[in-house]
């Protein structure tokens, strides 16, 4: 059965503004790990976002786990959005908090308001966070403060925060791109190898075309909120990319 | 020279100029007269007419009545210890107390957090302006009216005429916050509550910090006077001292209230240079 199951999605920013995803479906299954490509302003961000609905699809299903997600009220889709973990292109990472309280925020979905007020986390979650800080290799800045990190350990602080939450999908934004390709293939396996360890489908937005042949197994290419694309990795070629990228060429 | 006025349009465009000029020269004229004249009137309505001047005699006399606050009142000083300290007391609390009542002044006066903006962002707007147009004294003379004499209405007084400075300045730092840490926030699926402790509290921070240090040390000098109209600190002893004709210690509080001022000034400065 599948994770994550999209159909005929829509979304605008605005009523006047233009269409960014005009009608994408797919579907995620366990063990996929699912990259979705195209050049800048094709949706790529818009659609991952919609998944979890920082941004409100217009019409469109969304089924997660066999919840349809775009009816959710604000408390379902806050309880729907533990099961999602995220990594995001630039971190998101709260910079004057040390690291420890930053993978710690992976938790907040289970965390009361009055423990958030005092970052008062129980024991468990605090051997869970120290585990997942040694399997990226950052057990040596647990209280190092998190701007004080390079890009490439930033991101591993990304990861250890959302795969914190158990999650039962990731979505990954351009997880990448902010840095240098060296760092970015490290990345992008330690993801792909923890993905596989723990289980976790994943959904990622990736340009690195490369990258993503490598690590994915499923490709949707996307051109002006329009998938042109579809498929196994292994059906991907020149030909199917150029028309993907045709925008950029002119 | 002739073969300009030859040219007809020039010549047209020439008289234009020469008539605007001339306009500009009569206004100017008149404004400065009228300026003059209002000037003379202020003059002889506020100072000369209104001035009691048998009262201040002649220019020794002035100096005489001068001469009165040359010197301090050396065995005062022991009484001023304790409303010296109620004064810094005041501002501390003050400022304590006023950082509360920030809080909900600021949650809703920032744009991008505000519960519900057409009705909560006009609210903080309202409480922002009507915390700093109203004069410290004009509160301490209310909370007065409220609560009686005492310190209890300087510390209402300053608490409230602090809400408007700290709460603009908290909303706005809000609204300049970087929004990765509020959507990685809500992602893990955080309230709205936790989104605010966690995401955009710690960037905010060190700004609340130092707008709140700069206004404890404006309610220093805030407090320090709060006194003339019943509201505690060193303010009541200077008006104690006034009304006795007791002049050096008049001038005796007013080196107290100097010397806690730099006080204030001193530390302030120390804090916010040691946490930049």
């Amino acid at each position: 059965m599948a994770v994550l199951k999209v159909t005929d999605l829509h979304a605008r920013y605005s009523a006047k503004g233009p269409e960014i995803l005009k009608g994408i479906s797919f579907e995620v299954e366990e063990n996929d790990f699912f990259a979705i490509i195209g050049p800048s302003g094709a949706g790529k961000s818009t659609l991952i976002r919609c998944i979890n609905r920082l941004v409100e699809p217009t019409s469109g299903s969304i089924v997660f786990d066999g919840r349809e997600i775009t009816t959710l009220s604000h408390v379902e889709l806050r309880r729907q959005r533990r099961d999602i973990g995220m990594i995001f292109q630039e971190f998101n990472l709260v910079n004057r908090m040390s690291v420890m309280d930053n993978v710690l925020s992976g938790r907040l979905g289970y965390t009361s308001n009055l423990r958030t007020l005092f970052r008062a986390f129980p024991r468990e979650d605090i051997d869970h966070a120290l585990a997942l800080l040694d399997r990226v290799g950052l057990i040596d800045h647990v209280d190092k403060r998190a701007d004080q990190l390079s890009g490439g350990q930033r991101q591993r602080v990304g990861i250890a925060r959302a795969l914190m939450q158990d999650p039962k999908l990731m979505l990954l934004d351009e997880p990448t791109s902010a840095l240098d390709p060296k760092i970015s293939r490290e990345v992008m396996e330690l993801i792909k190898e923890m993905a596989q360890e723990l289980k976790v489908p994943c959904l990622c937005n990736i340009h690195d075309v490369k990258l993503a042949t490598e690590c994915c197994n499923k490709i949707i290419g996307l051109q002006d909120g329009v998938t042109m694309f579809s498929g196994l990795t292994g059906d991907m070629n020149e030909e199917k990319l150029g028309e993907i990228y045709a925008m950029e060429v002119l | 020279m002739t073969s300009f006025s030859a040219n007809p349009a020039l010549s047209r465009v020439a008289d234009r100029v020469q008539d605007n000029r001339r306009r500009s020269r009569y206004i100017s004229g008149a404004l400065t007269v009228a300026l003059t004249i209002m000037v003379a009137w202020s003059v002889d309505v506020t100072v000369i007419q209104d001035t009691d001047w048998e009262r201040i005699g002649s220019v020794a006399n002035v100096w005489e009545a001068t001469s009165h606050f040359i010197g301090l009142d050396l065995e005062l000083f022991p009484d001023l210890l304790v409303p010296a300290i109620e004064t810094l007391l005041i501002a501390c609390l003050g400022t304590a107390f006023g950082l509360i009542l920030c809080i909900p002044a600021a949650w809703f006066g920032a744009m991008n957090i505000t519960p519900y903006a057409p009705i909560t962002y006009p609210l903080a707007r309202l409480m922002m302006t009507l915390s700093r147009s109203i004069h410290e004294i004009v509160w301490a003379l209310f909370f007065v009216a409220v609560v009686g004499l005492g310190a209890m209405a300087g510390v209402l007084a300053i608490a409230v005429r602090s809400v408007g400075f700290i709460a603009k300045m908290t909303a706005e730092a809000i609204e300049d916050i970087d929004y990765g840490p509020v959507e990685a926030i809500k992602a893990v699926g955080g309230s709205n509550f936790q989104v605010i402790v966690y995401a955009i509290l710690p960037q905010v921070l060190p700004q609340i910090v130092s707008v709140v240090i700069f206004e404890w040390e404006i309610n220093i000098r805030r407090s320090a006077i709060l006194g003339l109209v019943g509201a505690g600190g060193l303010g009541l002893v200077f008006f104690r001292q006034m009304n006795t004709f007791n002049y050096h210690g008049v001038t005796s509080v007013i080196v107290a209230i100097l010397i806690i001022i730099l006080l204030g000034e001193a530390i302030s400065y120390f804090v916010r240079r040691r946490m930049i």
